[in-house]
C-alpha cells in the first residue's frame, strides 16, 4: 500500500510570552491509501493538534509531513490551500457549512473553486449528496437540516473534489447517537465501496469500534498503533 | 475571473444576513452620494449665477480700457473708439458681442438729495447685446439710441432720490477739459436688478454723455462677450496683440470677487466631497469589519477549505462593492428626483438679497452634468472599495483553526 500521509518526527509546541507548551513529540505515523483510522485519544492528548498539522491548518515546530508526495512542512500559505482543495477533504465537529448556500451549493462550492463547470459539479454534488444519503434535499439550506443531516452534507462536501483522504475531527461530538452511527456506517461504506482514506480524530468509542485501524495518542505521543479487521455493521 | 459567478451570489446573499445593517449602510452611502451630487449641483448653480450676474451686468467676459483707467477711472483716462486691428480682432469669433461705454464718476441730484453715481454714456443697440439691464426695464423705457439724451435710473436709487419717472434729475462731473459740467436729464425709465446696480448707475446715450463730458468721439471701455467655455487667456492674448497700449483684462481681473466666490464654490465641492467620501468610507469598514468580526468562523473555514487569500478578500470586496453600487445608484436616483422637483430653478426667495450681497443671482439653477456625476460615482465606489480593503485584508489574517473554534 502507498502511504498517502507521512509524518517523521513532527513535534509541534506553543509558546505564548516565555512560556512553551508542547502539544506533539517526535511522531513518526503513516497513513496509507484505504486506511479507515481514528487518532484516538482523552482531550489534550493532541490529535486535533497533528489532523490540523496533517491538513496544512498548523505548522509543525519541528519534523516532516508529505501528504501525496506534497512536503506539507515545506509550503507556504497559497500551496497549502491548494494542496487542501485539491487533495484533502475535512469535516469538522461543527458541521461548518456555509448558512447562506444550499446542501447542493455547499458541495459545489469547492468544486467551484477547483474551476469543475457548472454543469460537471451540479452533477457531481447530486450524486455524492446521493452517496450520503441526502437526495431530494439538495436545494435546502443547513437551517432547515438536522444535525445528521449537516454533517452528512460536510462529508459530501469533503468527498466532492475526490481527495486523497478525508481528514474528520471530531465528527460526531455534536450528533446524537441514532446520526452518529448513522454517519459512522456511512463512512465506513464509503472506505469499503468507495476506497475513501479516512483519518479521523475521535474519543467517541462508537467510532473506535468500527475502525481498521486505531493510533492511540496520549500527551502529545503515540502510545499505540494497532490494525484490526473493521466491524461491519450497519 | 473565473471565480465571479461563484463569489457574486454568495456575496449577495451574506450581505442580506443581517438586513438591518445593511439597509442602515446603504441608506449611509445614498445619502452620502445624494448630498455629494446635490451640493454640487447647487454650488454649481451659485458659481454659475455669481459668473453669469457678474459677467451679463456690465463686466462683459472682458474689457479693454486706456492705459491706467484701472488704476484710476476717472474721465481723464479715455481712449479712441475701437479701429484698425483691434476692431477687426472684436468682430472675430470667438467674441460674439461687444460694446463701448464712457463712465465717469458723477453726483446726482434730485429736489430732495443727492447721491454719488457712475455715469455711463451707452450704444443702447450693442448693449442689449452685452447686458441684461436694458431687460431689467421695469417702469417707462429704455434708451432709444446713442444719441437719446434721457436717464435711466435704478429703481432703488429713485427711491433713494424721492423721484420717479418721468421727472428730471440733474447731474454733475467734471467733464474733459477740468470744468464742472451740469445738465438735467429726464428720467425715462427704472431698471431693476441687484441693489448694487441700481443704486450706483446711471445710464444715458453714449453720444449724449461724449457731449455732456466734452470728449469728442472717445470712450471709457469696450466690454466684450464670448461663450461660457471659451479659454478667455487666448482671446485676451489676441486683443493685447491687436492694442499693445491698451488695458486687456478678462472678467476675473475686473470682478475678482465673483470669481473668488466661483472659486470657493468648486473648493466647496471638493469639501463636501472629501466627507461625504469620508463618511461613506467609515459607514462602509465598520459594517465589514462588524460582517467579518461575525463570520469570523466562516472565513476559518473558507480558508481551511482551500480558499485562497486574494479569494477572500476578493468575496469581501465583492459584498462593499454591491452596498457601495446600490448606495451609489440609490444616491444618484435620490439626487436626480431632487434637481427634477426644481423645475424652473430654486428660488432663494427670502435668501435673495444675502445671495446678491455674494454676487449671484435669486434663482439658481440646478442641474447635474452628467459625465462629473458618473465620475463622482466612480470615484465613491472606488475610494469606498479602497477602504473595504481594510476588513477584507483582516479576512484573510484569521486563524481557521482559531477560527472554527469560535462559537
Amino acid at each position: 500500500m502507498t502511504a498517502i500521509v507521512s509524518c517523521r518526527g513532527v513535534e509541534r509546541t506553543y509558546r505564548q510570552g516565555s512560556t512553551e507548551t508542547p502539544a506533539l513529540y517526535d511522531i513518526d505515523v503513516d497513513i496509507q491509501e484505504g486506511d479507515f483510522a481514528t487518532l484516538a485519544g482523552p482531550s489534550g492528548s493532541g490529535k486535533t493538534t497533528l489532523l490540523n498539522a496533517i491538513g496544512g491548518l498548523e505548522r509543525p515546530s519541528k519534523g516532516k509531513i508529505v501528504v501525496d508526495g506534497e512536503t506539507t512542512t515545506e509550503l507556504g500559505k497559497n500551496a497549502l490551500a491548494n494542496l487542501r482543495l485539491h487533495k484533502i477533504g475535512f469535516v469538522f465537529q461543527s458541521f461548518n457549512l456555509m448558512p447562506v448556500l444550499s446542501a447542493a451549493e455547499n458541495v459545489e462550492f469547492t468544486l467551484a473553486l477547483l474551476g469543475v463547470p457548472t454543469r460537471e459539479r451540479r452533477a457531481r454534488a447530486c450524486e455524492v449528496l446521493g452517496e450520503v444519503g441526502l437526495a431530494g434535499l439538495e436545494r435546502r439550506r443547513p437551517s432547515k437540516l438536522s444535525g445528521g443531516q449537516q454533517q452528512r452534507v460536510a462529508v459530501a462536501r469533503a468527498l466532492g473534489p475526490k481527495p486523497k483522504i478525508v481528514l474528520a475531527d471530531e465528527p460526531t461530538a455534536s450528533l446524537d447517537s441514532k446520526s452518529a452511527d448513522s454517519l459512522i456506517s456511512l463512512m465506513a461504506e464509503l472506505n469499503e465501496k468507495r476506497g475513501v482514506t479516512f483519518l479521523i480524530a475521535t474519543h467517541d468509542p462508537r467510532v473506535m469500534e468500527r475502525v481498521k485501524r486505531n493510533i492511540v495518542m496520549k500527551d502529545g505521543r503515540i502510545i499505540s498503533d494497532e490494525r484490526r479487521q473493521a466491524a461491519t455493521r450497519v | 475571473m473565473r471565480h465571479i459567478p461563484l463569489l457574486v451570489p454568495l456575496a449577495w446573499r451574506s450581505l442580506w444576513r443581517n438586513p438591518r445593517r445593511t439597509l442602515i449602510t446603504l441608506m449611509i452611502v445614498a445619502v452620502g452620494m445624494w448630498a455629494i451630487l446635490t451640493f454640487s449641483a447647487l454650488l454649481a448653480a451659485w458659481a454659475d449665477s455669481t459668473r453669469t450676474a457678474t459677467l451679463r451686468l456690465l463686466t462683459g467676459s472682458g474689457q479693454i480700457h486706456a492705459s491706467g483707467y484701472l488704476d484710476e477711472p476717472s474721465i481723464d483716462n479715455r481712449m479712441s473708439p475701437p479701429s484698425g486691428p483691434l476692431l477687426a480682432s472684436l468682430g472675430r469669433p470667438p467674441i460674439t458681442a461687444w460694446t463701448v461705454r464712457l463712465r465717469a464718476p458723477a453726483i446726482i441730484q434730485s429736489e430732495y438729495r443727492s447721491l454719488p453715481v457712475v455715469f455711463l454714456g451707452v450704444d443702447p443697440r450693442s448693449e442689449r447685446v452685452v447686458s441684461d439691464i436694458p431687460r431689467e426695464i421695469e417702469t417707462g423705457r429704455y434708451l432709444e439710441d446713442s444719441n437719446d439724451p434721457s436717464i435711466v435710473l435704478g429703481r432703488h436709487l429713485l427711491v433713494r432720490l424721492k423721484t420717479r419717472v418721468g421727472k428730471r434729475v440733474v447731474l454733475m462731473m467734471r467733464a474733459a477739459d477740468g470744468h464742472l459740467a451740469e445738465q438735467s436729464f429726464q428720467v425715462v425709465g427704472a431698471f431693476s436688478g441687484p441693489l448694487g446696480a441700481q443704486d450706483q448707475y446711471a445710464f444715458t446715450g453714449l453720444k449724449a454723455a461724449q457731449s455732456f463730458a466734452g470728449v469728442g468721439r472717445e470712450i471709457s471701455e469696450i466690454s466684450f462677450s464670448t461663450p461660457k467655455d471659451t479659454d478667455l487667456t487666448a482671446v485676451i492674448r489676441a486683443l493685447r496683440k491687436a492694442a499693445p497700449n491698451l488695458d486687456v483684462e478678462d472678467w476675473r481681473s475686473i470682478a475678482p470677487f465673483a470669481y473668488t466666490m466661483t472659486q470657493l464654490a468648486a473648493g466647496n465641492v471638493s469639501m463636501i466631497f472629501t466627507i461625504m467620501v469620508a463618511l461613506i468610507a467609515i459607514g462602509i469598514v465598520n459594517a465589514q469589519l462588524m460582517a467579518v468580526f461575525e463570520r469570523t468562523r466562516e472565513f476559518g473555514l473558507l480558508q481551511a477549505l482551500g480558499m485562497r487569500p486574494r479569494l477572500i478578500v476578493l468575496h469581501i470586496a465583492m459584498e462593499s462593492g454591491l452596498l457601495l453600487g446600490m448606495g451609489v445608484a440609490a444616491g444618484g436616483v435620490l439626487a436626480w428626483l431632487t434637481l427634477l422637483s426644481f423645475p424652473s430653478g430654486l428660488d432663494l426667495g427670502a435668501l435673495a438679497s444675502g445671495a446678491e450681497r455674494l454676487g449671484a443671482g435669486r434663482v439658481l439653477h440646478l442641474s447635474i452634468d452628467g459625465r462629473a456625476a458618473v465620475a463622482m460615482a466612480g470615484l465613491v465606489w472606488v475610494l469606498g472599495m479602497a477602504a473595504a480593503l481594510w476588513p477584507a485584508r483582516r479576512a484573510t489574517r484569521i486563524d481557521p483553526i482559531k477560527a472554527m473554534a469560535t462559537i
